[in-house]
C-alpha cells in the first residue's frame, strides 16, 4: 500500500489532471451538440435536456450542405492520399534504389523542396492559378481539380521524402538477388518493392489523407462557392461572424467528422507513430 | 502464353495512358499560348516533351519512375517557390497589378473629357453597309447631320434627309439601324468604340440615343514613354517603379500603375521603412518566443506523460487512447472550438475558473490562449515520440546507476535526459520549424488580434511572420505581393538554416553519396 502510494500516486494525478485537460474541450463538444440550443454558452457542465436538434439540422437544412461538403472532403482528400502515393512511391524507389546522373542533386532538391512550407508560396500559387483560369477555367482557381493539383504538388516533396526512408530500410539484398535473376528495374518494383513496402505506402497515403483533410487556408481561397467547399472550410464558415448560434451545428459536424479520423488514428496508431518519427510533423 | 497476352496488355494500357496525357497536355499548351501565358505553355511543352522521350524510348528507366513525382513537384512547388522570389523583386501591389502595356491602354481609355463646348448629339445606333457600328448623328440646333465609324466620319446634306418633329435625321443612304436586342447584343463594343470626329476629337455614346463629344486630355506619346495633360501641360513620365508620375511633382501619379521591376527594394523597406519596421519587429519576435514556449512545453508535457506512463500502471490503456486524443482529432476543428471556449461572456473557460477574462482583447491574454492551446494540440505527439525513445533505452543504464547508489533525479538527469535528447533533437528542430509557420492555429484562433497599437499598419499582437504576411498579400484593402513575397523568401532562408542545421545534426546528408 505504502509503496503503492509513493510509486503510483503521483502518476495518476498526474495523469488524471492532463486527461482532464485533454477531455474538457471534447466535452463541450459533445454537450454543445446535444445541447437544444444550439451554442457554446455554458450556463451548466451538466446538460438538462438532451437533444439530436443540431444533427438533424446538419442533415436536413437548405442552408446547411454538409453532406457535400463531406463528400467533397472525402473525395479531394482521397484522391491526394492515393495519387501522391502512387506517383511518390515511383521516384521514391528510382531515389533510393536506381543510379543515374544528377542523383544527388536531385536529392539535395528535394530535401530543400520538403522543407519550403507550402504556405509560404500561397499568394505564387494564388497568381498561377489565375492565370491557369485564364486559359483553362476547368482546373484554375476556384475549381476542386485545381486545389486537388496544388495539393498533390505540394503533398509529393514530403511523400517522396518519407518513402525513400523506408525504401532505404528495405534490404538492398532482395533487389540485387532480383537483378542476378535478371529482372528489369521495372519488374523488381511491381514484384518486389510494391508488395513488400506495402504497408509503408497505406500509412503515407493515409498521413497525406488526414494532412489533406485538415487543410484550411488553401481550400478557403480556392472554394468560394458554397457547395464546392471542404468540409473545414465550411464548418469554419459556421462559426465566423456573428452568427454563434451556428455553434451547435458545427459541433455535431465535428463531431461526425472527427470520429473516421480518429477511428483511423487509434487502430493504426502503431504504424502512424512509425511514420511520425521518420520525421513528418502533423498540420 | 499467358504472361505475354498480360505483357500486351500493360504495354497497351501504356501507349493509351501516355496517349491521353499527351492529348491533354497539348489542348492545355495550345489554350495557353493563346492567352499569351508563354512561360506556362513552354512549362507544359518540356513536360510533354520528357514524356515522350522518357516512356516512348529506352533513353531512361529511371525517369520513368521519377517523372511524374518531379513533373507536380516543379509544377506546384519548385515553379511557385521561383514565382515567389522573382514577385518579391517587383512593385507588385493594388493599383500595379497589371502589365505596362495593359496600364497604359487604361490610363488612355480613363484620361479624356468632354469638349469645351460640352457638345452633345441624338443619335441612332446602326451600321454601315459593310457590319461595321456606325451612329446616325444630328445636331437639330445647328442643323448638322454626319454617320460616323470608328474609322470615318460622313458629313450629311441636311437637304436629302428625312428630317422627324425633333429635328433628328432618321435615314440615311447606307445606314441599317440595330434592333434593340442587338444593340444589346453589341453592348460592349457599343461603351468602348470612340466614333470619328476630327483629329483631336471623338465621340462616345452616353446612352440609347445620345452621344457627346469628347477629346482625350491625357495623350501617351510612345517614342518619349510619356503622357501629356493637353490642359495642364503637365509631362508624366515613368518613374522606374511602376507608375506615371508628374515630373514637376513626383506624388502627382496616373492610375493605374503596373507592376514594375524594383529589385531588392522590397527587401530595404523591410529594414528602413520605419511603418514596415515597427510592425515587423515585435511579430519577428514573437514569432520566436512563440515557436519556442510552443515546443519547450510541447516537449515537457509530452515527456512527463511518457515517462508516468513508462511502467505497469492501473488503466494504461486507457489513459493512452485518451491522451493522444488531441492528436487523432482534426485540427481546424479544436482550434474553433478552443475559440469559442475563450469567449469572455459566455465561454466555458471563465465559466469554469468563475473569472472575468477578456482573452482576446490583452495581448498577454490572447498570446497565453494561444500557447495553451497549441499545447492541447501537440503535446500527445511528443508523448508518441518521447515513449518511442525511452523504451530504446537500456534499462541496464539506469539499474547500474541505481547499484551505484544515483537518485532517480540523478539517472533522469545524467542519463535518461541526454540519451533522450540525441534521438529527440532533430524532432524539436523540426517543430520549431513548423510552429514558426503554424498559420492555422493564428488565423483561426486570434486572427492575429488583438490589434497591436504601436504596431502600425496591421500587424496584431498574437500575429507571427507568416500570419501577417498573409494580411500583407490578402487583406481587403491594400494587397502588397511584392513585400509579402520579400518576407516569404527572409522566412524561408531562416527555416532552411534551422532545418539544415537540424539535418546535418542527424547526418542525413551523410547517405546521399
Amino acid at each position: 500500500m505504502k509503496k503503492w502510494v509513493k510509486e503510483d500516486l503521483w502518476r495518476h494525478i498526474v495523469l488524471l489532471v492532463t486527461c482532464f485537460f485533454v477531455l474538457f474541450p471534447i466535452y463541450l463538444v459533445f454537450l454543445s451538440a446535444l445541447s437544444p440550443t444550439g451554442s457554446l454558452q455554458v450556463t451548466s457542465f451538466i446538460p438538462k435536456t438532451i437533444s439530436f436538434n443540431n444533427f438533424h439540422l446538419l442533415f436536413h437544412s437548405p442552408k446547411i450542405p454538409y453532406l457535400i461538403w463531406m463528400k467533397n472532403s472525402i473525395v479531394i482528400a482521397g484522391l491526394v492520399a492515393v495519387l501522391s502515393v502512387v506517383i511518390g512511391a515511383a521516384s521514391a524507389f528510382s531515389f533510393s534504389r536506381l543510379r543515374f546522373r544528377g542523383k544527388k542533386q536531385g536529392l539535395q532538391l528535394l530535401l530543400l523542396v520538403q522543407m519550403f512550407p507550402a504556405i509560404l508560396s500561397l499568394s505564387a500559387v494564388y497568381v498561377i492559378m489565375e492565370r491557369v483560369y485564364n486559359f483553362a477555367p476547368h482546373i484554375g482557381l476556384g475549381t476542386e481539380p485545381g486545389l486537388l493539383l496544388v495539393y498533390l504538388g505540394g503533398a509529393m516533396g514530403v511523400n517522396i521524402w518519407l518513402l525513400k526512408g523506408f525504401v532505404d530500410s528495405i534490404p538492398i539484398e532482395l533487389d540485387e538477388a532480383a537483378k542476378v535473376d535478371g529482372a528489369s528495374a521495372v519488374q523488381t518494383y511491381w514484384l518486389i518493392f510494391v508488395p513488400l513496402a506495402a504497408p509503408i505506402l497505406a500509412v503515407v497515403s493515409l498521413l497525406s489523407f488526414i494532412g489533406t483533410f485538415n487543410e484550411f487556408i488553401l481550400a478557403r481561397l480556392f472554394l468560394v462557392d458554397q457547395n464546392s467547399r471542404t468540409i473545414a472550410v465550411g464548418l469554419q464558415s459556421f462559426i465566423s461572424g456573428q452568427y454563434a448560434t451556428n455553434w451547435g451545428p458545427f459541433a455535431a459536424g465535428s463531431i461526425i467528422a472527427s470520429i473516421p479520423l480518429v477511428a483511423i488514428f487509434l487502430s493504426l496508431q502503431r504504424y502512424i507513430i512509425s511514420g511520425l518519427t521518420a520525421g513528418s510533423v502533423k498540420g | 502464353m499467358e504472361k505475354l497476352f498480360q505483357r500486351k496488355v500493360t504495354v497497351t494500357l501504356k501507349y493509351i495512358t501516355v496517349a491521353l496525357v499527351s492529348a491533354i497536355l497539348l489542348l492545355l499548351i495550345e489554350s495557353s499560348f493563346a492567352k499569351r501565358e508563354y512561360a506556362i505553355s513552354a512549362f507544359l511543352t518540356v513536360g510533354l516533351i520528357a514524356i515522350a522521350i522518357t516512356y516512348l524510348t529506352n533513353f531512361s528507366i529511371p525517369m520513368k519512375f521519377f517523372l511524374p513525382g518531379m513533373f507536380f513537384l516543379f509544377a506546384f512547388v519548385v515553379g511557385p517557390i521561383l514565382y515567389t522570389i522573382a514577385m518579391s523583386g517587383f512593385h507588385y501591389q493594388t493599383g500595379n497589378y497589371i502589365s505596362k502595356p495593359e496600364s497604359i491602354t487604361q490610363i488612355l481609355a480613363g484620361g479624356i473629357r468632354p469638349d469645351a463646348a460640352q457638345t452633345t448629339f441624338d443619335i441612332i445606333i446602326g451600321e454601315d453597309p459593310a457590319k461595321n457600328l456606325e451612329i446616325l448623328a444630328s445636331d437639330p440646333t445647328n442643323k448638322k447631320y454626319f454617320l460616323a465609324t470608328a474609322t470615318t466620319k460622313t458629313d450629311l446634306d441636311p437637304a436629302g434627309l428625312a428630317i422627324d418633329g425633333n429635328g433628328d435625321a432618321t435615314v440615311a443612304p447606307g445606314f441599317t439601324p440595330l434592333t434593340p436586342s442587338q444593340q444589346a447584343a453589341e453592348d460592349k463594343a457599343l461603351a468602348t468604340t470612340r466614333f470619328a470626329y476630327s483629329s483631336d476629337y471623338f465621340i462616345t455614346i452616353e446612352g440609347g440615343n445620345v452621344a457627346s463629344l469628347k477629346e482625350q486630355s491625357l495623350k501617351y506619346d510612345s517614342s518619349t514613354d510619356t503622357f501629356t495633360n493637353v490642359l495642364t501641360h503637365a509631362v508624366y513620365r515613368d518613374n522606374g517603379t511602376g507608375n506615371f508620375a508628374n515630373i514637376k511633382d513626383k506624388n502627382d501619379q496616373l492610375q493605374p500603375g503596373w507592376r514594375a521591376p524594383i529589385w531588392f527594394e522590397n527587401y530595404a523597406k523591410l529594414f528602413t521603412d520605419p511603418q514596415i519596421r515597427s510592425a515587423l519587429i515585435p511579430v519577428f519576435i514573437w514569432t520566436i518566443v512563440f515557436a519556442s514556449l510552443t515546443v519547450l512545453t510541447q516537449f515537457a508535457l509530452g515527456l512527463l506523460i511518457a515517462m508516468t506512463l513508462n511502467r505497469k500502471l492501473h488503466g494504461r490503456r486507457i489513459y493512452r487512447s485518451i491522451l493522444i486524443l488531441p492528436y487523432a482529432m482534426p485540427s481546424i476543428m479544436s482550434i474553433l472550438i478552443w475559440g469559442g471556449m475563450f469567449d469572455t461572456e459566455f465561454g466555458a473557460i471563465n465559466h469554469l475558473f468563475g473569472t472575468h477574462v477578456h482573452w482576446f482583447q490583452s495581448a498577454l491574454y490572447a498570446r497565453l490562449a494561444v500557447i495553451i492551446v497549441n499545447l492541447w494540440l501537440g503535446f500527445p505527439y511528443f508523448y508518441l515520440i518521447c515513449s518511442g525513445a525511452l523504451q530504446a533505452i537500456p534499462a541496464e543504464l539506469s539499474e547500474a546507476a541505481a547499484i551505484d547508489g544515483a537518485s532517480s533525479r540523478q539517472i533522469f538527469r545524467k542519463i535518461t535526459l541526454p540519451l533522450l535528447l540525441q534521438v529527440v533533437a532533430p524532432l524539436l528542430v523540426a517543430s520549431f520549424a513548423f510552429n514558426f509557420n503554424n498559420f492555422n492555429i493564428i488565423y483561426l484562433l486570434t486572427g492575429g488580434g488583438p490589434q497591436n497599437t504601436l504596431g502600425g499598419a496591421v500587424a496584431g499582437s498574437t500575429d507571427i511572420l507568416i500570419s501577417y504576411t498573409y494580411k500583407i498579400a490578402f487583406s481587403a484593402g491594400n494587397q502588397n505581393l511584392g513585400l509579402a513575397s520579400a518576407i516569404s523568401v527572409v522566412i524561408f532562408v531562416i527555416i532552411a538554416s534551422i532545418s539544415l542545421y537540424g539535418i546535418r545534426r542527424s547526418k542525413v546528408l551523410d547517405s546521399f553519396k
